[in-house]
């Protein structure tokens, strides 16, 4: 709670240090030059009180799960989030678990081979995971797989001649499976293939040279060549021992990298037309909308809390020791 | 045995590579976009994407350009404009008789035309929703600003104005004056003073007349209209429509490759790229003028309110390399005045360029070389355009004639502020027009709103204000002479630079016949065929 309140914070003083007026940013030339439009804009947004009041008046507000006005579109905030968090959540989801399934299993593979030309492919691609700036390979990705090459569709969550399934969590894909539509599920899933290749490529270079190293620390301990000693089959050596030996630094960096996933998005949801939260928050930056910057804020901060908190019991899952200590 | 870990390893691997395979698969199913019957708006559906800049569904609210397509396609106004011709209002929902001395302007309702709940559109809704625009106190409310709206019968009304108002009925067709159904509105916490509370219902049911009802709004995302079959007027072509937020690089991929029908922002070098056997390309002044600006208040800079200074940077600009800059379909225009509109003037009648004469004005006005800034905002284009390359362009055209001008972009909520409130040595903005008359200029001349920000106050140029004046008071035929004799005085003696109209440039996909396209509301998604 406390780390959720110094969130709220930081996220308000960032914000209020701005040099720039909200009001001037939200209206028009012509009202903006109007005294009476500004005087009642401002009383409206609660910018005419001191900033610490402001900031108590947020608090107290958001006890009551209130996250204020947006001053460009005067909707809920939180009724806005609640629209694109679920878009996010589905995108980050597909490039994380993309990423875990081809980042460890790619690491793996280059530590199991290490020295050999596979294992150098492999830390080249990781390496150029790793690097490239992900609009730039948005825009890349978008013109090669589907303008040329059509093999996927474009823009959006879903083809604009379908209609979204009922919403239920949000998720495109699930709620299409709940409402037994299977062609706006194979078209939500579709459309998720390519903004979150390109999220995950990151994550899939950051997991596979992390792996790489925590199982090359793995395949020399004492327990993992018993094991081989023992005459037990390569499989079970490599799921019972070596990865579940080498999971507690990966979960951590999964963690990390997941949090990245939420930064990510922010340009690669713009190209893709992709009306999640990166989308939500780049708006609300570029017209200085305040309340909503702070209710991205709050909700990044909770994720990324979220995330620590199921990184520290997982820790617990998968090595008993922690649970000991 | 590691050849057996590796195998097991690279089958992990190969699973996630599958999941994208099969979803590969599924993009080719019948219902996707690269579906071959998906190009040319299958099922009805016209796909529009566009760069959103939406605020609101509420017509009486919005006062952006998307909200304008959104508010256009939803409801009707008293008057409106035929086409893309902005020089002559004609009837919309009511008919129009000016009073000589233009202070009264009175409305005749036409008969015929039913809201989409079916009930008839009558002068008590007309009345309210300009009452509404005028008392909720938002961004449109000084289109009506001194204006009274009264209804005087069953069918009339008359909007009476304080000062003689010739733009008055260039004002109305504005989608910002819809007209709402006062009824609904009201049913839902609408009211016509600062109370109003119907803008929630308004962005998810729409109220009004126009050729579409509202289906689904987004403002980060999408706008979604289905046909109106209430709709008084030709029923539109199509029974859907999906307004779409997409970036310009993406709405150039999009209307190639048949996933959207029409991309509406597109920058010069996009529609340049365009392959034109795949899509069409439509081309054209757009309504935006970039001007540059330089600050006569000694206080922010002594060079810059220098007479001579000003004239040397008028004459050392190379105004016909800015628009070649900005691609095909831009015009230079004589004044502050958009060539679309009555009384603007031709490119021949502003300022040239002059390198020795302007050489000659900066000798004489004693500048020694000291740096003057250009601030602009870095974050936005026009029309696709960046004001940093006009920037650039202009800072390398006044270094030929010996000026130092060093740039200084900011993001436009930041830059704004000192925009406003006239901070600025020199500033490189845009004037979009809140309606299609030249009396909307008038903020550019002394002492009023886009003067100030230029330090001109209302006492600095008597000649150009008496002109001004004399402009605004103006009826008739006179008015565009009136308009011409100030630009080219502004032009003389102003703080004022028009640079530019950059192009529109629209692109259609070949099943689209005819697009709609005005200055005022961008297009008519209704009358797209």
């Amino acid at each position: 709670m406390l780390l959720l309140v110094g969130v709220t914070l930081v996220t308000f003083v960032l914000t209020n240090l701005v040099p720039a007026d909200p009001v001037q940013a939200s209206l028009g030339e012509q009202a903006a030059a109007n005294p009476e439009i500004v005087e009642a804009f401002r009383e409206r947004a609660g910018l005419d009180q001191p900033l610490p009041v402001q900031y108590v008046t947020f608090l107290g507000n958001l006890v009551q799960g209130d996250l204020g006005t947006s001053q460009q579109t005067r909707q809920a905030v939180s009724a806005e989030l609640g629209r694109a968090v679920p878009a996010t959540i589905e995108l980050a989801l597909g490039a994380i678990v993309v990423s875990a399934i081809l980042g460890v299993g790619l690491g793996m593979i280059a530590a199991l081979k290490r020295r050999s030309a596979v294992d150098q492919i492999i830390r080249l691609v990781s390496t150029i995971g790793i690097s490239i700036p992900s609009f730039w390979l948005a825009l890349i990705v978008y013109y090669v797989f589907f303008f040329q090459l059509r093999l996927f569709p474009g823009s959006g969550r879903l083809s604009a001649i379908l209609t979204p399934p009922p919403t239920v969590t949000g998720l495109y894909t699930v709620d299409s499976l709940i409402a037994g539509d299977m062609v706006a599920f194979s078209d939500a899933l579709a459309h998720l293939v390519l903004p979150a290749s390109v999220l995950a490529l990151y994550t899939i270079g950051l997991l596979t040279r992390f792996a790489r190293s925590a199982v090359l620390e793995v395949l020399d301990q004492d327990y993992v060549r018993t094991a081989r000693a023992k005459g037990l089959p390569g499989r079970a050596v490599l799921l019972g021992y070596v990865l579940r030996g080498s999971l507690v630094p990966i979960i951590t960096v999964m963690g990390i990298a997941f949090g990245s996933l939420l930064s990510g998005t922010v340009l690669v949801e713009n190209v893709f037309s992709w009306n999640g939260i990166g989308q939500y928050s780049y708006n609300a930056a570029t017209r200085l909308d305040l309340p909503a910057i702070m209710g991205v804020g709050l909700v990044v901060g909770v994720v990324y809390i979220l995330l620590n908190l199921l990184v520290d019991v997982l820790y617990g899952v998968i090595d008993p020791r922690v649970r000991v200590a | 045995m590691h050849t057996s870990i590796s195998r097991v390893a690279a089958v992990a691997a190969m699973t996630a590579a599958g999941a994208l395979v099969l979803a590969g698969c599924a993009a080719t199913a019948p219902n996707t976009p690269n579906g071959a019957e998906q190009g040319g708006g299958g099922n009805g559906t016209l796909v529009v994407d566009a760069s959103f800049d939406l605020a609101t569904a509420d017509p009486n609210r919005e006062y952006e350009t998307t909200g304008s397509i959104v508010a256009k396609a939803l409801y009707e106004t008293l008057l409106t404009f035929e086409g893309d011709d902005v020089t002559e209002p004609v009837a919309g929902l009511a008919d129009f008789e000016m009073s000589e001395d233009d202070r009264v302007l009175t409305l005749t309702m036409e008969s015929g035309h039913t809201f989409s709940d079916g009930s008839e559109v009558t002068v008590d809704d007309a009345v309210f929703s300009l009452q509404r625009v005028q008392g909720i106190a938002g961004n449109p409310s000084f289109l009506l600003e001194g204006v009274t709206v009264e209804k005087t019968s069953d069918t009339t009304l008359t909007l009476t104005s304080e000062t003689p108002n010739p733009a008055l009925p260039f004002i109305l067709p504005n989608p910002a004056l819809s007209v709402v159904n006062q009824e609904v509105v009201e049913e839902n916490g609408g009211s016509a003073d600062a109370s109003d509370a119907a803008e929630d219902f308004l962005n998810g049911t729409s109220a009004g007349s126009g050729p579409y009802i509202l289906d689904s709004y987004d403002a980060n995302a999408e706008v979604v209209f289905t046909a109106n079959p209430e709709y008084s007027g030709d029923a539109p072509a199509y029974e859907r429509v999906v307004l779409r937020n997409v970036p310009g690089e993406t709405q150039q991929l999009n209307v190639q490759a048949g996933e959207s029908q029409i991309a509406l922002d597109l920058n010069p070098d996009q529609a340049a790229g365009l392959d034109e056997d795949a899509v069409t390309l439509i081309s054209g002044a757009s309504r935006y003028v970039i001007f540059l600006f330089l600050n006569q208040s000694e206080g922010v800079s002594p060079v810059t309110s220098n007479p001579d200074f000003l004239r040397a940077v008028k004459l050392g600009i190379d105004y016909d390399s800015i628009v070649d800059l900005a691609g095909e379909g831009s015009v230079r225009p004589g004044g502050f005045i958009p060539s679309l509109f009555n009384g603007a003037l031709t490119a021949d009648q502003g300022n040239q360029q002059d390198v020795e004469a302007a050489k000659e004005a900066l000798a004489a006005s004693g500048y020694a070389g000291e740096e003057v800034q250009l601030n602009f905002p870095n974050d936005i284009t026009v029309q696709g355009l960046s004001l940093q390359s006009v920037a650039e362009s202009v800072q390398a055209q006044l270094a030929e004639i010996g000026v130092n001008v060093s740039l200084a972009p900011a993001p436009v909520a930041t830059e704004l502020d000192a925009y406003r409130n006239g901070t600025e040595q020199i500033g490189l903005w845009y004037w979009g027009p809140d309606f299609p008359d030249p009396s909307n200029y008038l903020a550019f001349t002394p002492g009023e709103l886009v003067g100030l920000r230029a330090g001109w106050t209302a006492d600095a140029d008597p000649a150009v204000k008496s002109l001004a004046d004399a402009a605004r008071a103006a009826t008739g035929d006179e008015r565009a002479a009136a308009y011409e004799e100030l630009q080219v005085a502004q032009n003389e003696s102003g703080p004022f630079i028009p640079l530019l109209q950059p192009a529109q440039n629209v692109a259609t996909a070949k099943s689209v016949t005819s697009v709609a396209l005005n200055p005022v509301w961008t297009i008519d998604l209704g009358a797209t065929k």
